[in-house]
């Protein structure tokens, strides 16, 4: 057993394979599952209601329809890449909603300046929430379902329980009522919120961090990154965005209610959890949150469209939700087993 | 425990060959995507005897570990043990057919203590359904007495040292009584003391007649330890050798297949007396660090030799700000220096290449080019000025990392995941090198790398000393230290004393870290 065989040269330094040479098609199932859902919805509806919902004005009305909970999902997305959960942004929401009313309604504020203070008081909020789980080390889960539950109370403070009505609304109405070139206000924040919070994650030292963090906290701090600093960041985008949407929010309804957010918390998870089955193996990402919200809002329209029972939406949300998550789980599952 | 075979001399050689072998595969072929990892491997492994398997980095050695293990699948092949052609398709198999694995990388359980730790996966601890934890923790407080443990059982595995937690990893893997052993890189975080309590494990298992697959890069053990020798290649079998006949610069040759040359001794410029960048007075932190005062010059490598638990890795920690000390001063090109943390260290020009990779060095999930430019993003900026990342850019770095660590992978957006185990440190390592600091401290940068890179590693970093930088080496692998100007020697958290680089070599310096030389500068 001592035969020495002649040995094959071997690759240069740098050798690089080609790669790809097999398509793994459990992969494309994975990663493109949940657009493939999404895909399908529109051919079918645009088959079946070709007058009602394939129109340019119901394909506005959706991504209208989209606009507030993809800010506040866009913004959750940055506490969960970073590996941390945030609870409070419903009550985020509620709050900025009302916060907004009051200052224009109570304070007498311009809009712009009112507008301005949410966004600066939610983001202090949230970095209450940021140094409660950094600095004492509570976990976010708590941290935040205590911090929103505080928010909670305070809106009830504020309000005495009641929805704050402006007397005088036309013009914070406006902002969302309102379009350029036919598409509405809102539309144009979510997208441009969208493109500043990809390039935000994806092409700043700040993103990077905020991925390495969620990938390895402690190979991050050792690679110079102030880790508790970062996760404080994102517990502040996070609230700030969920401020956002409360005032979207408020002057789609003329007022602020105690509790008009509250419901973007779950819309807002389940949009982040689908979209982490997007494009990618189970990673939060801002494109894929945007597609998660689409998703929803385009199946609860076509919903309407056939004049199902409200119900049914829950039902399809949660499907949804389970069903997109589960494929990609399972998908990437049978691509590593035959990689 | 009674021995299945038994050769006629511990450890025997021509003559205790038994008839058949005890685990032999035939043509094992695996592929992940576009790289083939394993081809048409062959081998046989006699009982009582310790078989090597050895090759560069990406040859395939753990693949076939793994595939052993019933952790991966092979596409093509076949495995029999004594003689029967067995199926393993999951690890309980492996479990079941009597064998045992210890595998590259550590996978304990951080959160359970180390007795839980071993008594994962050993089956006759059970009764009703309920786990009797006495006779389990006999055998493991045997077992780790055995490997010379000096902590507890009911320790939480997160709070050990690594090299502790590669105790435990082995432990584990002798609880059951097994018919082969496979042990992949065992030594890599070893320090001397604890690699010959392993030699000895390893000797002892041959002399009961359990066969032995002992992957190492350590050639001297590979040829100390072993009878049979198999060298893989790209996947492929290159070579088969007889212990007894091949010397280590054969074996080196055949590995890389190119000639390597051995560590060349560094003998210090005349001008040694070149001022310190770093001075490090009366540094503390209970219990592993007491008081070290240490200057390192400009432009030196500094070695520091230590066995486990002197207190090296602590001391690099201190000095990286991954910890605070507790007194003591710092000062660097002559200004205090007490980083709160590791960015302040890298703001000011010092890096650590950390002693794990896995769990501080890389993001695994994340690509080769991410993990590269992770300590260094700002060097990627688009424009100077703006804020921007150019994802060119780093892409660029990466492949510019690959070409120069001849770091195996099929792309630079490859998961580090995927990489091998040595090509894993290949890119902690150039990770921190893309810092450009002026004091690079390495935490055992060579472990799991192979004979050739660790010779093109040792090259980069005598070139970055000549180009002025400053650095300090811990190793476990004393040889190493052949390539400083100095060789620091820490025992029980204080510098025992500093050996000239012609004066440390091995010899000397285990005997330092022993406290039983006189030898000096
Ligand atoms: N999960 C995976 N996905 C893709 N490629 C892989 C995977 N695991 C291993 N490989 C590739 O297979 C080849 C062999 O890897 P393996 O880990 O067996 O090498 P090795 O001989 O153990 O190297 P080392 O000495 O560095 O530990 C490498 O090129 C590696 O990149
Ligand atoms: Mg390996």
């Amino acid at each position: 057993m001592s035969e020495v065989t002649t040995p094959p040269q071997i690759a240069g330094p740098g050798h690089v394979e080609a790669s790809g040479r097999d398509l793994n098609w459990w992969r494309v199932v994975g990663r493109y599952g949940a657009i493939l859902v999404l895909l399908s919805i529109i051919v079918v509806f645009t088959v079946l209601e070709p007058s009602t919902f394939a129109t340019k004005d119901n394909a506005i009305n959706i991504l209208n329809q989209s606009a507030l909970v993809a800010i506040v999902a866009m913004g959750l997305t940055f506490p969960l890449v970073a590996g941390e959960f945030d609870l409070s942004v419903g009550y985020q929401a509620s709050f900025g909603g009302v916060l907004a009313a009051g200052l224009i309604q109570k304070s007498g504020f311009p809009i712009p300046a009112a507008i301005g203070t949410v966004l600066v008081v939610t983001g202090l909020v949230g970095l209450i929430t940021g140094l409660i789980v950094t600095r004492i080390g509570v976990n976010a889960l708590i941290a935040t379902l205590g911090v929103g539950t505080i928010v909670l109370g305070v809106n009830y403070a504020y309000t005495g329980g009641l929805p704050v009505q402006i007397d005088d609304p036309e013009g914070f109405i406006k902002l969302t009522f309102n379009s350029l070139f036919g598409i509405p206000y809102p539309v144009y924040v979510m997208l441009i919120l969208a493109a500043l919070l990809w390039v935000v994650l994806n092409r700043t030292s700040f993103g990077q961090s905020v991925q390495a963090v969620g990938g390895n906290a402690e190979a991050a701090r050792l690679s110079g990154i102030r880790v508790d600093r970062v996760r404080v960041l994102t517990f502040m985008i996070a609230a700030s965005c969920a401020g956002l949407t409360g005032v979207l929010l408020a002057s789609r309804t003329g007022s602020g209610a105690v509790d008009g957010g509250d419901s973007y918390l779950l819309s807002a998870f389940a949009a982040t959890f689908f979209g982490s089955a997007v494009l990618r193996d189970g990673q939060f990402h801002i494109v894929g949150t945007l597609i998660g919200v689409v998703t929803v809002a385009v199946g609860f329209n076509a919903m309407a469209i056939l004049g199902l029972d409200t119900y049914y939406q829950y039902l399809f949300q949660g499907t949804l939700l389970i069903f997109a998550v589960g494929v990609g789980t399972v998908a990437r599952r049978q691509a590593a087993a035959r990689a | 425990m009674t021995p299945p075979v038994r050769t006629e001399e511990g450890g025997g050689h021509f003559g205790g060959r038994p008839p058949g072998a005890l685990l032999s595969v035939r043509g094992l072929s695996k592929h992940y995507g576009g790289i083939q990892a394993l081809d048409g491997v062959s081998l046989e492994i006699h009982a009582g005897q310790v078989h090597a398997l050895v090759g560069a980095n990406g040859a395939g050695k753990s693949t076939l570990v793994r595939i052993l293990a019933g952790v991966e699948t092979a596409d093509e092949g076949e495995v029999s043990l004594g003689g029967r052609r067995v199926s393993i398709s999951a690890p309980q198999d492996a479990t079941k057919l009597g064998l045992s694995f210890i595998h590259q990388e550590l996978n304990l359980v951080p959160k359970f203590t180390v007795l839980q730790n071993m008594a994962l996966n050993y089956e006759g601890s059970r009764r009703l359904g309920l786990v009797d934890w006495r006779p389990v923790a006999a055998r493991a407080g045997d077992v780790l007495a055995q490997l010379g443990a000096d902590f507890p059982l009911d320790r939480e595995v997160a709070d050990l040292s690594v090299s502790q937690r590669w105790t435990v990893s082995l432990g584990r893997s002798l609880m059951r009584d097994a018919r082969m052993v496979a042990m992949d890189e065992p030594t890599a975080s070893f320090a001397a003391d604890e690699a010959e309590r392993l030699f000895a494990i390893v000797r002892d298992l041959a002399a009961r007649g359990v066969a032995v697959l002992y992957i190492s890069h350590r050639l001297d053990e590979v040829l100390d330890l072993s009878q049979d020798i198999t060298v893989l290649r790209n996947g492929q079998l290159a070579d088969r050798h007889r212990a007894s006949d091949v010397d280590r610069q054969t074996l080196t040759r055949s590995i890389v297949g190119r000639e390597v040359a051995e560590i060349e001794r560094h003998e210090g410029s005349p001008d040694t007396v070149r001022d310190a960048l770093m001075r490090i007075e009366g540094l503390v932190r209970e219990p592993s660090v007491r008081g070290v005062t240490l200057d390192v010059r400009r432009g030196e490598i500094l070695g520091i030799a230590g066995l486990v638990g002197a207190g090296r890795t602590e001391l690099a920690r201190l000095v990286f700000g991954a910890e605070r000390a507790a007194s003591g001063t710092m000062t660097l090109d002559g200004r205090r220096f007490e980083p709160k943390g590791p960015h302040e260290a890298i703001a000011r020009g010092v890096a650590l290449v950390p002693e794990e990779r896995r769990s501080q060095g890389l993001l695994l999930k994340e690509s080769l080019a991410f993990n590269v430019s992770l300590a260094s993003s700002g060097q990627n900026r688009w424009r100077r000025g703006l804020p921007f990342l150019s994802a060119g850019k780093a892409r660029a770095v990466a492949r510019e990392m690959v070409e120069r660590f001849a770091i195996k992978a099929h792309s630079v957006e490859a998961d580090v995941e995927s990489l091998s185990g040595g090509n894993q440190q290949k890119v902690v390592v150039s990770k921190y090198l893309r810092c450009q600091p002026r004091l690079l401290i390495l935490d055992e940068p060579t472990v799991g790398v192979d004979v050739g890179a660790r010779a093109e590693l040792y090259e980069i970093i005598r070139a970055r000393a000549d180009a002025g930088t400053s650095v300090v080496m811990i190793s476990s692998d004393f040889e190493e230290f052949a390539i400083c100007d100095r060789v620091a020697v820490m025992r029980e958290g204080r510098i025992e004393t500093v050996v000239d680089g012609p004066h440390a070599t091995k010899d000397t310096l285990t005997s330092l870290c022993y406290g039983t030389g006189a030898a000096g500068s």
